[in-house]
């Protein structure tokens, strides 16, 4: 494996570290989809910041992009307050909007310079080794550097508050008398989610994102109980699609982001079926126990 | 279809462009209803993503591009992701929306893959199947339209042959069931529609903005009409309007169609929301303020019949006081009694007139009413299912019932 | 006179949906070390008032104390037990985590749980006997071992008045009633408990005190003077009106 290798790897890792620690908490929080939802919406911030300040360095382009991750997850918002929208329909009003906004913008402006539609979709993660920043005698990867920060600061969110999420996720109505608003910490979550999103859309593309952010940790949920291990499964089945999928791209000369988001998939319906407790398999195998005591009389 | 795309007074490439822009519209309008009365919006979403690795099969089978083998490929794998969203609910303890996001991901990612695997080959026929991605109208031709209609109309026939069973079925499924219906059935034609739609906007708008063009038509006729017979077709006009308005604007502005017509669309719900009579945000803004200026209003009367019951006329602090009202509100309150002349200031203290006077007893009386029909109104036979406004008993049971509850309300009291 | 003051004390509080009153000018007082119910037909207002005590609704006029403070700034004086309709049991947490929850107001936002709020958490499990179950996850409980970890939680909050909103709903007799026993047990030790309830039935004999509301309060007082056939026509009206035997009461508590 050479240095460029471990470079993609190690990238799509943190990007998975990265949306392993939030996942969970959407998938619970049944807002699995505001993660589709600000993944899209953060492209007209990232054509927004080209078309203006002639530039794709990462903190211009996450700044233009958070903005329009918060319109996304405010006006989502709006329109279920409401109450004339259903909470799905407004996500599927507002996301599209804003991504038609993006492709109409890179389509008219920005098309074949620097930006390239396709690319905001499948990512180029295979080009992450070849931008650079330098830090005295070592040469890291940009996208190892920004996604190992927000990586970081996930972490970090995730540790402090932990009680307050687990709390507000489990139960908000309690968590309000305690003084502990789900509204709050929903928009923190989401607004951390927003940051993941702008940073991995860099590097891996929109569809690895909310691959990462949804598929490992509806995995983890089918094979654990206790949530620490629900979040570190997760984690761990993301460098898991991470280190399979480039291996699988490699020999199939396909898309990485794509191959990565097919392992996810394949983890999936292995635990789909096979997770000890609540698997398929177990179940029917469960139910067919019921049937047979209810079938055979207790002996005496 | 040649008669249609002749109508246009366009040049025939835009003709064929609005006319598929006016059948995507009317077929995902209409067919779009139902997912969105569900509560499934999402689901059009993952199966609009579901049906690229369709597309990407049918192609490498077949070698061919024509529109028919590719619809065919992606109406497949659209029914295997709906499948595949069913069972991962029915089966496990994933919820709806996380199964929507994992069928959404994995298949768009095989998608993904097939697409890349299909570019590197040396296929010379490849070049264009990254239009299902984005969608791009400029491509169809009048065989493409002809399939599309072809497909519209199937749909749309079979919305009106079965439209009774569908809307028990949509309205109470249990019920429904319990008529012998096949709920099943019908609740699978449904997702049907869904994927049926999804392959007559692929082509045009693409996986990723044609969530939109479901959603969007039946969420702007929502707010204009409540019955199931006026919204389909309603539904369907907003559809058309937007499909033919974004695919004009588009080729006048040489801009992609998909991405136009989705603006349109959000323009179109976010006005309806917005301005809709009896039911949009302005409307009920309006309600809403009138509501509580005249609940604060009452209260604020009836606090100061109260207190000046008890002795002098209060102050404006003692009366806040009293009342438990903040400051602000209650000036506010005052304020409005002293343009209506109800209540005069004398030396700093709030004193009700004369026609302020009547007010209150007017106010305590409806209360009074209210409050014997809360206690005695079970004893109360009325003609018909009736329900008392609380504001104005006697007004909306009728004298004879307001007569009587005071007569109750009387015995009780002896 | 020295009256002692109430655990909660509610005075013309009024809260609408827009324009219908849900709750109109209710007076009510719940005396300390008391078990109290709130009685009252669908629609009452009765889970309303609970939330308005809490500032969970938004209210129109009136004013709540506890312990003769403004609730307001006697909000960690009251535990809250919640309805159970909106809780994921699928949720990956264990039940002596939900019992932990109790101890989260007074560890504080980013702190870490401490072993002595760990210490707290194991005498309520062994209070409600739910110690063998801790390491459970809280889908794997009956909804009889469901609400005594919910009791449990508002214990650890350690909190002198206990607010509950129709805590035996979907829990079958026997169950009710060792819940009911348990609680009289921690009315014992001093707690003031309030418990807006449907089971007349079981007010009758297992509570002191009694808030018959139907958007106004219809009656209040010891339970002996209050959950009376004539008052409970009053709040309860039809229900009431189609038993006309002389002890409507009985028949009342099968009807509901």
């Amino acid at each position: 494996m050479t240095a460029d290798d471990l470079t993609v790897i190690v990238t799509a890792g943190l990007v998975a570290t990265a949306c392993g620690l939030l996942g969970p908490f959407l998938v619970l929080r049944r807002q699995a989809l505001m993660g589709d939802a600000v993944s899209h919406a953060v492209l007209p911030g990232i054509v927004a910041t080209y078309l203006l300040l002639d530039t794709r360095a990462p903190l211009p382009v996450i700044l233009g992009a958070g903005c329009f991750a918060v319109v996304c997850v405010l006006g989502i918002d709006a329109l279920r307050a409401t109450k004339l929208v259903a909470a799905d329909a407004a996500i599927g009003l507002v996301f599209p909007a804003l991504f038609a906004l993006g492709v109409l913008g890179i389509q008219r402006y920005a098309a074949g310079v620097h930006l390239d539609l396709d690319s905001t979709i499948y990512g180029e993660i295979a080009f992450a080794p070849f931008r650079t920043w330098i830090f005295g005698p070592v040469e890291v990867a940009q996208s190892i550097v920004v996604n190992g920060l927000v990586a970081l600061a996930n972490l970090a969110f995730v540790y402090f508050v932990w009680k307050e999420l687990k709390a507000s996720s489990f139960d908000p109505e309690f968590s309000r008398t305690v003084r502990i608003s789900p509204a709050l910490l929903g928009r923190l979550l989401l607004g951390m989610v927003a940051v993941t999103a702008v940073t991995a859309f860099e590097s891996v593309g929109a569809i690895l994102v909310v691959t990462l952010l949804i598929v490992p940790a509806a995995t983890a949920h089918l094979l654990t109980d206790r949530l620490v291990t629900l979040v570190g499964l997760t984690v761990a089945i993301g460098w898991i699609c991470a280190g399979a999928g480039y291996g699988g791209a490699l020999a199939a000369d396909a898309s990485i982001a794509g191959t990565m988001g097919l392992v996810a998939g394949v983890l999936f319906g292995g635990a789909l079926f096979a997770a000890p407790k609540h698997g398929v398999l177990a179940r029917a195998r469960r139910r067919r126990v019921a049937q047979r005591t209810v079938a055979a009389p207790a002996p005496g | 279809m040649g008669s249609l795309i002749d109508l246009w007074p366009l040049n025939y490439t835009d003709s064929v462009v609005a006319t598929g822009a006016l059948l995507l519209g009317v077929a995902a309008g209409v067919l779009g209803t139902f997912a969105v009365l569900r509560g499934r919006s999402l689901v059009g979403d993952a199966l609009a993503h579901a049906a690229l690795p369709g597309v990407c099969v049918a192609f490498l089978v077949t070698g061919a591009k024509d529109p028919a083998t590719l619809v065919a490929g992606a109406a497949c794998a659209g029914i295997v992701g709906a499948f595949a969203m069913v069972g991962i609910e029915r089966s496990t303890r994933i919820k709806p929306d996380t199964a929507i996001g994992v069928v959404l991901s994995v298949f768009f990612s095989l998608g993904i893959v097939l697409l890349t695997a299909i570019a590197a080959g040396d296929n010379a026929n490849q070049a264009g199947l990254e239009r299902y991605l984005f969608g791009q109208a400029a491509g169809l031709v009048e065989a493409d339209v002809n399939l599309m209609a072809f497909l519209a109309a199937g749909s749309l026939g079979l919305v009106v042959a079965g439209f009774r069973p569908l809307k028990t079925t949509l309205f109470d499924p249990a019920y429904a069931g319990a008529t012998g219906l096949p709920v099943r059935a019908l609740e699978l034609a449904m997702t049907g529609f869904l994927v049926v739609a999804v392959v007559i906007g692929l082509r045009t708008v693409g996986a990723i903005l044609m969530v939109a063009m479901l959603v969007t038509p039946a969420v702007a006729a929502r707010q204009f009409v409540a019955r199931l017979a006026l919204l389909l077709p309603l539904a369907g006009a907003v559809g058309a309007f937007v499909g033919v308005t974004g695919a004009l604007l588009s080729s006048r502005a040489e801009v992609p169609t998909g991405p136009v017509i989705v603006l349109v669309g959000f323009t179109v719900v976010g006005l309806s929301i917005l301005l809709a009579p009896g039911r949009g945000v302005a409307w009920r803004a309006g309600l809403l303020r009138r509501e509580r200026r005249r609940a604060l209003v009452d209260g604020v009367l009836l606090d100061l019949e109260i207190a000046s019951h008890g002795g002098p006329p209060p102050t404006q602090a003692e009366l806040a006081l009293g009342s438990g009202r903040p400051e602000r509100a209650l000036r506010r309150g005052v304020r409005v009694l002293h343009a209506r002349g109800w209540v005069k200031d004398e030396g700093g203290r709030l004193v009700l007139t004369a026609p302020g006077a009547d007010a209150a007893h007017d106010l305590v009386a409806r209360r009074d009413e209210w409050s014997a029909w809360l206690e005695h109104g079970w004893r109360l036979r009325l003609p018909d299912a009736r329900e008392p406004d609380p504001r104005d008993v006697r007004g909306s049971l009728g004298s004879e019932a307001a007569d009587r509850l005071a007569a109750f309300r009387a015995e009780a009291a002896a | 006179m020295n009256q002692p003051v109430p655990a909660l004390e509610i005075k013309r509080l009024t809260a609408s949906y827009s324009a219908k009153p849900v709750l109109w000018d209710v007076d009510a007082t719940f005396p300390a070390g008391r078990m109290s119910a709130i009685v009252g037909p669908n629609g009452a207002g009765k889970s309303t008032l609970l939330k308005a005590c809490l500032g969970l609704v938004p209210v129109d006029a009136g004013q709540v104390t506890i312990d003769g403070r403004p609730a307001k700034s006697a909000l960690d004086r009251v535990a809250y037990v919640p309805q159970r309709d909106a809780v994921d049991w699928d949720f990956p947490i264990t039940v002596g985590e939900v019992v932990e929850m109790g101890r989260y107001p007074s560890v504080g936002w980013l702190r870490r749980v401490r072993k002595e709020d760990r210490r707290i958490v194991a005498e309520c499990l062994e209070r409600v006997g739910m110690s063998a179950f801790a390491g459970r996850q809280i889908g794997a409980l009956s909804g009889g071992q469901r609400q005594r970890v919910f009791i449990a939680r508002a214990l650890a909050q350690q909190a002198p008045l206990l607010l509950m909103d129709e805590p035996f709903a979907g829990v079958d007799a026997r169950t009710e009633v060792a819940l009911l026993e348990l609680l009289g047990g921690l009315r014992d030790e001093g707690r003031s408990i309030v418990v807006v309830h449907h089971d007349l039935g079981t007010v009758r004999s297992f509570f002191d005190w009694a808030l018959l509301l139907n958007v106004r309060t219809i009656a209040q007082g010891p339970v002996g003077e209050t959950i009376v056939a004539e008052q409970l026509r009053r709040a309860y009206g039809a229900t009431a009106a189609a038993k006309t035997s002389d002890d409507g009461l009985e028949e009342l508590a099968w009807a509901r």
